[in-house]
C-alpha cells in the first residue's frame, strides 16, 4: 500500500466486463480462433487412445475402432475438422502478417504467401492421406 | 489530508511512480553480463513459444486430413477395407520414423494448446491472478501428454 500523497489528478480506468471478447465480431472470432486449441488438444488424446490401443493388441485395437464409429465420437470428430479448417486458415493468415518475405527489395503480397501455405497444405495432405490409405 | 487504502496500483499510480524516480546509469561492475544466444533460446518463454508455434504448423497442416480420415471417412465406410487393418497399422507404426512423426503428431498441438489456453484462462475466463500456476498447469499437462505419447510409442 502507497501511505504518499493522494493524486492530484482524476484516473481513468477502463472497466473491462469478463464477457467482453462476446461483445463484436472481431472479438468472437478471436475467441473462436484461440478456442480451436482445446479442439486440437482434444484430438491429441484420441490419438494418444489410438496408440494406447494399438500397444495393447489386436483386441483392444479393434475395440477402439468399434469406438470410433460411435454417432457420438463421429459427430465429435466432426466439429474437431471444423475447428482445425478454421485454425488452419486463420494461422495461414497470421503467419503471412508475422512472417514478412522479402524478394530483392519487394515484400512478396501476403496473399502470395497464403496461397503459397495453401499449396503446401493440399500436397502435405495428400502425402498424408496416400500412407494412411494406400501405402 | 487522509487516503483511503488503495488495493491494486492503478495506471496513475504508476505512471507518478515512474515521475518520481531519477534515472541513473548502473555502476558497469554491477551491469549483468549478456546473456548468450544459446542460453536465450533456452529460457522457458522462447522454449514454449517455439513450441506452440511448431504445433500450430502441424495442426494446421496435419490435423485436418487426419481428423478427416481416422473421424470420418472411417467411420463413413469411404477407406478401403484394410486400410485400418491392425496388421497393417501396426507394421506400418513398428516404423522409427513413423514413431517420430506420431510423437510430432500428438505432442506438438499439446504445446499449441497449452500457450493459447494458458492465455484463454485469463483473457476469455477473467482469471487474472495465478498466473504461475496456470502456466505450469498447462505446460505440465503437455509435457505429461508428451512423455506419455513417447512411452506408449516405444511399447508398440
Amino acid at each position: 500500500m502507497r501511505t504518499e500523497a493522494p493524486r492530484r489528478y482524476p484516473v481513468y480506468v477502463p472497466k473491462v466486463p469478463p464477457t467482453w471478447w462476446l461483445q463484436t465480431a472481431p472479438f468472437r472470432r478471436f475467441a473462436a480462433r484461440e478456442f480451436t486449441a482445446v479442439f486440437a488438444a482434444a484430438f491429441s488424446v484420441i490419438l494418444l487412445l489410438f496408440l494406447f490401443a494399438l500397444s495393447q493388441g489386436k483386441e483392444a485395437y479393434e475395440g477402439f475402432l468399434r469406438w470410433l464409429r460411435l454417432p457420438a465420437v463421429v459427430s465429435l470428430s466432426s466439429i474437431i475438422l471444423l475447428a482445425m479448417l478454421y485454425h488452419a486458415g486463420t494461422w495461414f493468415r497470421l503467419t503471412a502478417h508475422i512472417q514478412v518475405i522479402r524478394v530483392g527489395k519487394n515484400d512478396v503480397p501476403r496473399g502470395a504467401v497464403v496461397a503459397a501455405l495453401l499449396g503446401i497444405w493440399i500436397v502435405v495432405s495428400a502425402i498424408v492421406a496416400y500412407f494412411y490409405v494406400w501405402f | 489530508m487522509d487516503r483511503s487504502p488503495v488495493a491494486e496500483l492503478s495506471l496513475g499510480d504508476i505512471l507518478e511512480d515512474s515521475d518520481a524516480r531519477e534515472v541513473k546509469r548502473r555502476p558497469s561492475s554491477a551491469r549483468p553480463r549478456r546473456e548468450s544466444r544459446m542460453r536465450q533460446l533456452l529460457r522457458p518463454e522462447p522454449m514454449f513459444w517455439g513450441l506452440f508455434s511448431a504445433g500450430g504448423f502441424v495442426a494446421a497442416l496435419l490435423l485436418p486430413i487426419t481428423v478427416g480420415i481416422l473421424g470420418i471417412a472411417f467411420a463413413a465406410g469411404w477407406l478401403p477395407m484394410e486400410a485400418l487393418s491392425y496388421e497393417r497399422i501396426v507394421d506400418l507404426v513398428s516404423h522409427p520414423l513413423a514413431k517420430l512423426y506420431l510423437l510430432a503428431l500428438v505432442s506438438l498441438p499439446l504445446f499449441h494448446w497449452a500457450h493459447r489456453f494458458r492465455y484463454t484462462v485469463h483473457h476469455q475466463f477473467g482469471v487474472h491472478g495465478l498466473k504461475r500456476l496456470i502456466a505450469v498447469a498447462c505446460y505440465g499437462t503437455a509435457i505429461a501428454g508428451a512423455a506419455l505419447a513417447a512411452l506408449v510409442l516405444l511399447r508398440i
